[in-house]
């Protein structure tokens, strides 16, 4: 049974595969997406089913792969992700119906998308090394094919697949090398082979292969200082794309850090784990800070995937840290939040995405300071982004919270460890949620009140009409599973506990329990998210009928005249007397200067009569990415002049050309004789 | 045919190839040295002929009338038409004189003695003492193309080369297959092709057939 519906998800995303490259424009789209509903439903069925009976899904066939073959195993941690995946990749397929008349019904985007969905769906049913990479390769290819389809932003689209390409080959790179490393000590490619002899291998050889794998999934999953390419590519990619992107596709690089250190090295020394929440911490604040600061809408969520990316590697960190120093309630505590958050992320990053590709398609734009009131002209378009927005800034009662809650009650409830370095990360850890939570707050308040309240700050967004049916369902489908698992965490939870059991071994059962109210195993965390928000409903009710029986007493009182608010008295506004992006999120760059170095360019124009009447006053910040300023652009003009020193070799002389290759015969020949 | 006869024709004939090398290295009128190139694709044919008469090994002695035809008659012919087209058809100032390049190649038929002794070891035949002189060949043809100007003369190094590998591979294994010598003859002859429509195009866009000329397209 569960064979039969990998084998459907499979030829299903390989069909729709082809007819979205074959069939013509009309049907070309509606087909691709049955498809790939087909293809997600069944993976859904098998992921489903492993997670409730435990076992695992087995096949193999020599047929496809020469030398080692295709293995395809579904364990539970990999159901769960899969579970994630295909949440984003319904919404975001239906979406693309919709989506499609704005450039994307091209036969490249059309095929390229489908496969897409399905090379990432099929990344957690590997089960062996060389089935591993070929996924994972597809997967990388074709999301840089669907950064590409973007036709209106030729230019900028192709500069960040250039960024995608090269972070992505150079994270393969060091994935490549660690599993190769790894198959070829445990003498076997499948991970089942490798999971029975790595535990004998030397530490340091299985410390060099966790650090590299380390590097190569964290630049996947957008960690500081790997995220370049994540604010380029994310941004640029069209809204389905970004949102698989950006909802599912780091995940994997999720994945790969759980399934290297947990599942196929067993766990392991507490300096590996300090390194993951090192990591964590430096995306999280990196990434928070950088999403308060800019004002290009795309760019911002892609910042703010970096900051969450890095709250699931703080709590990855953490699990393996208190595992290894044997606390073992919390580490399973802190490996369900690593999971909780990360799926969480899936579905509130997928819908704002989704939300973002919206506004982009009707205004043409994604500054923010280009945009306004969009509210009322999209509105679900825009409820769906109030309620991500409102997960992303983890507030109650949505699903965001409760990831956070558990990642700090396992941190705050860490035993005082013998190991000095674990009890500084975990204090170190909890200032930089508490800081990253701000400024997570504060770059969503922009993005909401810029982007969607207040009035339009252009043409274009006072003409935004809502997006068709399809999209704003897709959209919307993201969005009300935020607010339902926000409700009722129990809905997903179970599975997540199973998930991490699977990875971690340490065979505590069901460390959250509780339909109603979460209790914690062992510890004295209690959380009722249905009555926080019932409570919370309650007391907005209450000040709304407040502030109606105070605004009925107040009618009595003389009649004052109207003034419209924030108006310093004046009797009309402008729309440009608005806050903008750029000036709400001028403290927090002033704050944060030194991090940032933001350009600044003022100029001054005076009028012609005198040089104390001033004509025009232009301000303009931009803040490039530090990290990308000071590490990579060096790394390029190095690249660049080694390029330069290769090309001295070749003059353009066919002699010359045959002579390194009669030199490099003989020399060849000299060495054998 | 007695064991005598047989090894000394061999001896002769794959004497005559690396001889044919040394000569389109020493002469300097391409005429001349298309005409070495076809005598020592003759050359090359008998091997394939005299092995194939020694082991009764009916393809090998069909593909040594294959070779005799198509490195001795119809690649030298298609080479003097390339000539035709140059008037100037000599060698007139290569990257090393002559006398140079034929103490450079002793060199390296010294190197292809040294580098094969480990091959010769494992086919103690009289056709395995000889495999060197097919390495030789082909490292002088490479020298060739590495120290001649003209697009004819690439050509003919080019060809010394596959000449070379040809007699190697008749010496040290028991017969090519006729499949695989054919489609490399085949091979050969489209690089031909093409290099007489390179040859040509140069010509006509520079008037002469120089390789040197080509360096104007490096960017």
């Amino acid at each position: 049974m569960n064979h039969v519906s990998v084998l459907i998800s499979v030829l299903a995303g390989l069909t729709a595969t082809v007819a979205g490259g074959a069939l013509p424009i009309r049907s070309r789209v509606g087909v691709a997406v049955l498809l790939t509903w087909v293809s997600c439903s069944a993976a859904l069925v098998a992921a489903v089913s492993v997670l409730r009976s435990g076992h695992a899904i087995v096949m193999s066939t020599s047929k496809i792969l020469p030398l080692t073959g295709i293995s395809i195993v579904l364990t539970r941690l990999g159901a769960v992700f899969v579970l994630a995946i295909v949440m984003v990749a319904l919404a975001s397929t239906l979406y693309w119906i919709g989506y499609a008349s704005h450039g994307l019904s091209t036969r490249s985007a059309s095929s390229a998308l489908p496969l897409f969905v399905t090379s990432m769906i099929l990344v957690p049913f590997a089960g062996g090394v060389a089935t591993f990479l070929v996924l994972w390769e597809l997967m990388a290819l074709t999301s840089l094919v669907l950064v590409l389809t973007d036709q209106s932003r030729r230019e900028a689209a192709r500069s960040a697949a250039q960024w995608y390409a090269v972070m992505t080959h150079a994270g393969a790179a060091a994935i490549l090398l660690a599993l190769v490393l790894l198959s070829a000590h445990a003498g076997g490619q499948t991970f089942a082979q490798i999971e029975l002899h790595a535990r004998h291998l030397s530490g340091a050889l299985r410390g060099t292969i966790f650090v590299l794998a380390l590097l190569g999934f964290a630049s996947k999953a957008g960690a500081v200082p790997l995220h370049v390419w994540l604010p380029k590519a994310h941004a640029e990619a069209p809204g389905p794309a970004s949102a698989l992107m950006s909802g599912a596709m780091v995940n994997l690089g999720i994945y790969g850090i759980i399934l290297v250190g947990n599942v196929l090295l067993g766990g392991g020394p507490v300096w590996w784990w300090l390194l993951v929440s090192a990591l964590g911490v430096l995306s999280a604040l990196y990434g928070a800070l950088y999403a308060a600061t800019t004002s290009d809408l795309k760019r911002l969520l892609a910042y703010s995937t970096a900051d969450n990316m890095g709250l699931v590697l703080i709590a990855l960190g953490a699990s393996g840290m208190f595992a290894a120093s044997g606390s073992r309630t919390t580490a399973a505590i802190a490996m369900v939040a690593a999971l909780l958050l990360m799926f969480n992320h899936s579905l509130f990053k997928g819908a704002l995405f989704l939300a973002a590709g919206a506004v982009q398609m009707v205004t043409g734009t994604r500054d923010l300071d280009r945009l306004g009131g969009l509210l009322k002209r999209m509105p679900v378009t825009g409820v769906v982004f109030l309620i991500g927005a409102l997960s992303v800034a983890a507030l109650p009662p949505l699903n965001g919270f409760v990831g956070e809650w558990l990642l700090l009650q396992s941190l705050l409830h860490a035993l005082p460890s013998t190991n000095t370095a674990v009890v500084i990360t975990v204090a170190v850890a909890v200032a930089a949620l508490a800081l990253t939570g701000g400024l997570t707050v504060a770059a969503f308040v922009k993005a909401m009140g810029i982007g969607f309240l207040g009035r339009p700050r252009s043409e274009e967004a006072s003409n935004a009409l809502e997006v068709p049916a399809t999209m704003q369902l897709g959209a919307g489908l993201l969005a009300l599973s935020c607010l339902a698992l926000g409700l009722v965490p129990m809905l997903i939870l179970p599975s997540l506990e199973l998930g991490a059991r699977s990875a971690q071994h340490i065979g505590v059962s069901s460390p959250v329990h509780g339909w109603i109210s979460l209790h914690l195993f062992g510890l004295r965390g209690v959380l009722a998210p249905s009555l926080l928000a019932g409570g919370l409903f309650v007391a907005l009710m209450a000040t709304v009928l407040a502030r109606r029986v105070s605004h009925r007493r107040s009618r009595s009182w003389p009649a004052l005249a109207p003034v419209e608010p924030w108006g310093s008295g004046r009797r009309t506004q402008t729309v440009r007397m608005q806050y903008t992006s750029t000036s709400f999120a001028e403290p927090l760059q002033r704050v944060f200067d030194d991090v940032i170095r933001p350009a600044r360019d003022l100029n001054v124009s005076p009028a012609a009569e005198s040089h104390y009447y001033v004509e025009r006053i232009a301000y303009r910040t931009s803040s490039d990415d530090v990290i990308e300023r000071v590490i990579y652009q060096p790394l390029i003009v190095a690249v660049r002049r080694w390029g330069r020193l290769a090309r001295k070799l070749q003059n353009g002389s066919v002699h010359r050309y045959l002579a390194y290759g009669l030199l490099a015969l003989v020399i060849v020949l000299v060495v054998l004789a | 045919m007695n064991n005598a006869t047989y090894s000394s024709l061999l001896e002769l004939a794959a004497g005559l190839v690396i001889l044919c090398a040394f000569v389109t290295l020493w002469r300097r009128s391409l005429s001349a040295i298309v005409r070495a190139l076809s005598v020592q694709g003759v050359a090359l044919g008998i091997v394939a002929l005299v092995l194939g008469l020694h082991r009764h090994d009916a393809v090998l002695i069909t593909v040594g009338g294959l070779v005799i035809a198509a490195k001795g008659a119809v690649i030298p012919t298609l080479l003097r038409r390339v000539l035709a087209n140059d008037s100037r058809n000599r060698e007139t100032s290569p990257l090393v004189n002559v006398p140079a390049s034929l103490v450079g190649a002793g060199a390296l038929t010294f190197l292809a003695y040294g580098a094969t002794r480990s091959v010769v070891a494992l086919v103690p035949t009289s056709a395995g003492r000889l495999i060197p002189l097919g390495l030789a060949t082909l490292l002088i043809g490479f020298f060739s193309m590495v120290i001649r100007r003209k697009a004819a003369s690439q050509i003919v190094g080019l060809l010394l080369v596959d000449n070379g590998i040809a007699l190697v591979a008749f010496l040290a294994t028991a017969g090519v297959p006729l499949l695989v010598e054919l489609g490399a003859s085949l091979d050969v002859l489209l690089v031909v092709v093409v290099l007489r429509v390179l040859a040509v195009q140069l010509s006509s866009k520079f008037a002469v057939l120089d390789l040197d000329q080509l360096q104007g397209l490096h960017d």
